[in-house]
């Protein structure tokens, strides 16, 4: 008995040093070619093609537009007015964090913070929106997710949704959580091969100012060479990227922003009687924006472009104008300048 | 007494035996979430690695097997992927969890901090993070058995 008990001591430090031997002798990898999954599992696609841009778990950045004319139209009793900011300035937090981070499902929630200054300090002004803006400013607050669910090797399915408060609120005078407008995106695609997937959905969005329906392209495709690729959600967003090295990216193209933002009567700028108005803003930036890794993970992004305004109308209250043609309470036309913007971003492994 | 000290020690080894048993159900070839690459993991003076051991595509446009191009160690840029070591240093932690290694993503030349859990026989949960867990990402690989031939 004493003697058996002694053998497998033996046996098992021997079978334990065996085990710690370094296995990395040459081999003939080959073999790892004919396999199967264990268990009978089961493949899915991955919700990026090769050098896609990374995924923005922080962003803290700064938005700022040169000088450009306002010409805003009459409200109530307020008079009409051309007027000049000398700026647009204004913050932009996000933060968004995979909670769910599994090969059969992504989910990520996210959380925005913007705000956007007016400066008029050449003239003075009169008509009540330029005094609204140039007192409050605009700000948005909001959650958002993105679920990612591939349903096989070559296909998925993305949902995404947002709830913001638009407005001229401050922190300590908020706006009711019934104004929060609504957004959401829903993408059936296909994934080609690791450098291409692409889908066709429908989204609810307030990239044109008020809220409307339209069909959605999404297309993610990088060239063969791996130098130049296509980063597309039409129509919100397109760029043609250049991939010079892992860590360094730029991009050409354009992106759709907007919202509804509600403004109140905050400190009587507006007529008695005039409160809870609908600013839709509406615009294009073409942009050329050049990202960057500093350290790790730790990302700069630069871009520059022209901000194109098509439209900065307001509306006596929130509705569902669609495509069809109700008049504004007010009609404004805004020149357009130059912007930049640079933020600082942690990014996703 | 010495039947006893020999009865405490063979009991002492059955336990040993079991735990290694337990921290080496790791060890096996593994086939990440993307389906791209397939590593071997294997042990080391009580520390598990993993090694690239196939590639879906293992060439680059010039038709030459890949190498650790995005490294940020100019260096190593010409290091064959095939055969890289991109886990590194895990220890087994207990509860079918390994830690306190790292993960090197080739696609970036970027190195994670990493943990992995064994949520069953099958199958890792892999997760990259950057300081703390909540800033990462999970990649689930499947355990594959080479077919015989």
């Amino acid at each position: 008995m004493k003697k058996g008990l002694l053998l497998a001591l033996i046996f098992c430090s021997v079978a334990g040093f065996a085990q710690e031997t370094d296995t990395t002798a040459v081999e003939d990898f080959s073999m790892y070619g004919e396999v199967e999954l264990g268990g009978g599992g089961k493949r899915f696609c991955t919700s990026k093609v090769f050098d896609l841009s990374p995924n923005k778990l922080i962003s803290i950045g700064y938005d700022y537009q040169s000088s450009y004319k306002l010409n805003l139209g009459a409200i109530a009793s307020g008079p009409a007015q051309e007027i000049t900011t000398s700026n647009n300035y204004g913050l932009r937090i996000a933060a968004n964090v995979p909670v769910i981070s599994k090969t059969n499902v992504l989910l990520n929630i996210g959380a925005t913070y913007w705000d956007n200054f007016y400066s008029f300090d050449k003239e003075t002004a009169v008509n009540p929106l330029a005094r609204s803006l140039q007192k409050y400013g605009l700000r948005t607050m909001g959650l958002n997710f993105t679920l990612f669910k591939p349903l096989n090797e070559k296909s998925f399915f993305i949902l995404n949704g947002s709830g913001d408060l638009n407005g001229n609120y401050s922190f300590n005078d908020f706006q009711p959580l019934s104004y929060t407008k609504i957004s959401a995106t829903g993408i059936y695609g296909w994934k080609k091969h690791d450098r291409l997937m692409y889908g066709f959905g429908i989204a609810r969005s307030y990239r044109v100012g008020e809220a409307n329906y339209f069909p959605v392209f999404l297309y993610n495709y990088t060239f063969k060479n791996r130098k130049w690729g296509v980063e597309t959600l039409f129509p919100a967003k397109a760029a043609l990227r250049r991939t010079f090295n892992s860590r360094t990216l730029a991009f050409f193209g354009y992106e759709l922003e907007g919202n509804s933002y509600l403004i109140r009567n905050r400190g009587n700028e507006f007529a008695p009687g005039i409160d809870n108005l609908e600013l839709r803003r509406g615009e294009l930036r073409v942009r050329c924006v050049f990202e960057r890794s500093i350290k790790d993970f730790l990302w700069v992004s630069i871009q520059a472009g022209w901000r194109y305004n098509y439209r900065f109308n307001v509306d006596e209250k929130e509705f569902f104008r669609g495509f069809g043609d109700d008049p504004y309470l007010a009609t404004n036309k805004l020149t357009n300048p130059l912007f930049v913007n640079f933020s600082i971003n942690l990014v996703s492994p | 007494m010495k039947r006893f000290i020999l009865l405490f020690l063979a009991q002492l080894l059955s336990l040993a035996i079991f735990a290694q048993t337990e921290s080496d159900a790791i060890l096996g070839v593994w086939e990440s979430g993307s389906g791209k690459a397939r590593v071997k993991i294997d042990k080391a003076a009580e520390k598990f690695t993993g090694r690239i051991v196939w590639l879906r595509e293992p060439n680059n446009d010039e038709g030459k097997p890949k190498t650790d191009k995005n490294n940020p160690d100019e260096k190593l840029r010409s290091t064959p992927l095939l055969g890289y070591r991109m886990l590194r240093d895990f220890q087994y932690k207990g509860e079918k969890t390994w830690e306190e290694g790292t993960i090197y993503d080739p696609e970036n030349g970027s190195t994670y901090s990493c943990t992995i859990k064994m949520t069953d026989e099958n199958t890792l949960d892999v997760r990259g993070f950057i300081g703390v867990s909540l800033f990462g990402r999970t990649d689930v690989w499947k355990r594959v058995q080479l077919k015989k031939k």
